[in-house]
């Protein structure tokens, strides 16, 4: 399947150049959410801007702003999806090689961001303890919505090994709702970009 | 060092507190004593034998009583000392080190949260590695390992 991307950045080269802008083909979207686009032509900005912002504004009037808008805000969204840059334990290394040369995460948009407040989505990568439960909590209530959470690795999907010890949380969804588990004990980086290429299936989709 | 040398050193000085020396393997001895005689043998160590870096303090649960004990290095004579007293299960307190050594805080600490030693006139015995008002002593062999579920519904005011 062809991206968004490519097919809005593609010219129609046939086509004379005019001032109008026409509703062509739609989007290949998963779901229903189809977003019909628009061909656009090379004009000048001044005539760019107020010819946009007419067509853009008959879209929505015709089409509902929640069909418009919403699955480009999707759209950019899962294309930037910046997690907690933090390790709780073991799981972390895998976290941080996922970024590394080999696997090199970034080229799906997933830049770790050191604070909260710059972040999408919080990986929890690692043992949870009743002693950093109440600091995990606050770096989710951190983050700006709209926020989502991966549990990754055993430890944090179920307390992994030390599920009955006496200082592990068993299961991170104890503390902060989950989207998305991911099984491994350490799950490989392939598998940790599995799980973010899942978690865009969920934005994807996303209604409101 | 020897036993008998640090019998020489301490016995004068602790009297009947001083339990006795035995040998202990890696170590120059093992000395065991009461707990009352903390303080003064602290000192003693510290000062009069050069053993000035405290490695690690910890308890051990024997069931019907409770064990601390104390892992001191000396740079001069390069040996390791371990001190140890008794104490009982029902009473398991004993006086701090860290006047003595700074480095026994945390330690204490430690010692205080997993295996329920208390430590009297310690500065600061807080929970180290557990969160505040764990209620568990989780390191004790009356300690059963929990489920889950119930874990959790003590552990839920942290
Ligand atoms: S799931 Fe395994 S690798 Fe990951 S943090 Fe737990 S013990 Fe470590």
């Amino acid at each position: 399947m062809t991206a968004p991307t490519a097919q809005l950045a593609r010219p129609k080269e046939s086509a004379p150049p005019s001032g109008s802008l026409e509703l062509g083909t739609e989007l290949p979207m998963v779901g229903e959410a189809a977003v019909p686009f628009l061909e656009i032509e090379t004009l000048r900005a001044k005539e760019f801007i107020p010819a946009a912002k007419e067509a853009l504004g008959s879209l929505i009037a015709e089409q509902g702003h929640a069909k418009v808008i919403r699955p480009v805000f999707n759209w950019a969204g899962r294309n930037s999806l910046f997690p907690l840059h933090w390790g709780l334990a073991c799981c972390a290394i895998e976290f941080a090689a996922a970024f590394g040369a080999r696997w090199d995460a970034e080229r799906f948009g997933v830049v770790p961001r050191s604070s909260p407040r710059q972040c999408d989505v919080m990986i929890v990568n690692g043992t949870v303890t009743w002693k950093v439960a109440h600091k995990l909590i606050t770096l989710y209530e951190q983050m700006p919505e709209p926020k989502w959470v991966i549990a990754m690795g055993n430890c944090a999907t179920g307390g992994g090994p030390f599920r009955t010890a006496y200082s592990v949380v068993p299961g991170v969804d104890k503390l902060v709702p989950v989207d998305v588990y991911i099984a491994g004990c350490p799950p490989r980086p392939e598998a940790m970009l599995d799980g973010i290429l899942e978690l865009e299936k969920l934005i994807r989709e996303r209604k409101e | 060092m020897q036993p008998d040398d640090l019998t020489g050193v301490l016995a004068p000085k602790l009297g009947v507190r001083l339990k006795g020396v035995e040998p202990f393997p890696g170590t120059a001895g093992r000395v065991r004593f009461e707990r009352e005689a903390a303080l003064d043998l602290f000192r003693a160590v510290r000062d009069d034998l050069g053993f000035r870096h405290l490695s690690m303090v910890g308890g051990i649960d024997w069931v019907d009583h409770r064990e601390v004990f104390y892992v001191l290095w000396s740079d001069d004579a390069k040996q390791y000392l371990v001190l140890s007293t008794d104490v009982p299960a029902d009473d398991p307190r004993v006086e701090t080190a860290s006047s003595v050594w700074p480095s026994a805080n945390w330690h204490e600490r430690e010692a205080w949260e997993l295996v329920g030693i208390v430590f009297d006139h310690h500065p600061d015995l807080r929970h180290l590695l557990t969160p505040d008002g764990y209620e568990f002593r989780p390191l004790l062999r009356s300690f059963k390992l929990h489920e889950p579920e119930e874990l959790e519904v003590k552990a839920r005011h942290v």
